[in-house]
């Protein structure tokens, strides 16, 4: 059986994020529909696609993310990643917002990575084993998007990829 | 220091003479400090440990500071881009920056970076003759030093703003006053500031695997001879530090 590698858990905890945002009503994704996608948009988006979303994004609070570097501690079977989420946002009380649930969500370790593990829609080619909240940066006006604010969270991550009786993923 | 603190010792290993009852408990005591000490105090004062320690932290940290930097310039390129070759921002392989041990203190150690020059043309459009190179890219546009831009070999500068081509009269020069755009002016340092006092460079000291490297063979070597276990009512001071050389050449190998 061949494994899908498009499977990655920094998209499974974009999944993750998006859902605890949207079930806390921090995020309304009515406000989130495209009338050329004739869907709703996930404004959580990766840092290579931002320049093809800074139109339909202009005015709208959303979290920008991309992973800082992967390894592989001695035991390879365990996989630890940093993943930077910039939010931003035209009213700062909304980056407080977004910024203390994410540290009340990935704060604390082990705990943390239960809540995703616990989540009916992760794949369950996953296993999160801890998640640590790495840094959080003060909030300021974006130099990169005029009218907005800013701010920087480092998640860390360390997780499994289920594998067969070879060590490969399944 | 530690080697002055634990020679006050001596006098107690060599226990005490006469009287009816004899009792081990200080002398013995004393020999485990001692040894104790000398093993740390040999260790840490070991250039070749010293030198391998600062390695193993050092280039983790370079590694991991070095993709924290890609990462941020590549989320805001405005404020970070000076740090990379034109057009580059957030590449591993057009970085201008970069971190080096400055200086070495028993285990202690300084880091700090400096900036490359810059080897890639000024992005021009149009066909211009002659292509530029500001080297000195990185620093200049950190530090938000303005810049004075004077013709050189030609008789007058000729640019571009906004499409309209602008002819600058004959020899006249044309100060930038902040080069890399409003958004640029220390923005590396603290960058850099926000890795190393925060929780960042902690996890890369934790990720350097310093404590497995090092903590089986520190704890080997603390392990204490018999003779020390026994009990004994003087303890030989040339002994014990022959004994800390030995127990450290075995527990680290050829790296002592």
């Amino acid at each position: 059986m061949t494994a899908n590698y498009k499977l990655d858990a920094m998209l499974e905890l974009r999944k993750f994020l998006w859902n605890e945002l949207k079930t806390r009503n921090i995020f309304d994704e009515e406000d989130y529909w495209s009338d050329n996608l004739n869907e709703n948009i996930i404004p959580i988006v990766p840092v290579q696609q931002t320049a093809e979303m800074n139109q339909f994004l202009s005015g709208k609070k959303h979290i920008v993310y991309d992973k800082i570097g992967m390894s592989y501690e001695d035991n390879w079977m365990i996989c630890c990643e940093q993943i930077l989420f910039t939010i931003y946002s035209t009213d700062f009380s909304e980056i407080n917002e977004i910024r203390n649930f994410m540290t009340d969500q990935f704060r604390r370790m082990d705990d943390s990575a239960r809540d995703i593990n616990y989540w009916a829609g992760l794949s369950d080619k996953f296993k999160f084993l801890s998640v640590y909240l790495a840094d959080i940066s003060p909030t300021a006006p974006s130099e990169e998007l005029q009218g907005f604010f800013a701010t920087e969270v480092i998640l860390e991550i360390k997780y499994a990829r289920i594998v067969d009786g070879q060590g490969r993923f399944l | 220091m530690l080697i002055q603190a634990s020679s006050g010792l001596e006098r107690l290993m060599a226990g005490s003479k006469g009287g009816v009852l004899k009792d081990s408990t200080v002398a013995q005591v004393s020999a485990y400090v001692y040894y104790n000490a000398a093993v740390i105090s040999k260790l840490t004062t070991n250039k070749q440990f010293q030198s391998k320690f600062s390695k193993v932290i050092f280039e983790q940290i370079d590694k991991d500071f070095g993709e924290y930097i890609d990462a941020l310039a590549r989320s805001k390129p405005r404020s970070l881009h000076h740090v990379y070759e034109w057009k580059q921002a957030g590449s591993k392989t057009a970085r201008l920056f970069h971190l080096k041990l400055v200086s070495q203190d028993g285990l202690s150690f300084k880091i700090a970076y400096s900036f490359k020059p810059s080897k890639s043309f000024v992005p021009a459009e149009g066909n211009y003759k002659r292509r530029h190179i500001f080297v000195d890219k990185a620093n200049i546009m950190e530090m938000g030093q303005p810049l004075t831009i004077s013709p050189k070999y030609a008789d007058r500068l000729v640019f571009e703003v906004n499409g309209a081509t602008v002819f600058m009269p004959k020899g006249k020069s044309v100060t930038v006053k902040r080069p890399g755009g409003p958004g640029v002016k220390n923005q590396f340092s603290l960058a850099h500031s926000r890795f190393f006092s925060g929780q960042l460079v902690n996890n890369s000291i934790k990720k350097s695997g310093i404590q497995r490297i090092f903590g089986a063979g520190m704890a080997k070597a603390l392990r204490l001879p018999t003779n020390i276990k026994r009990v004994q009512y003087s303890f030989s001071p040339n002994l014990i530090r022959s004994q800390a050389d030995a127990s450290l050449a075995s527990a680290f190998g050829g790296a002592l």
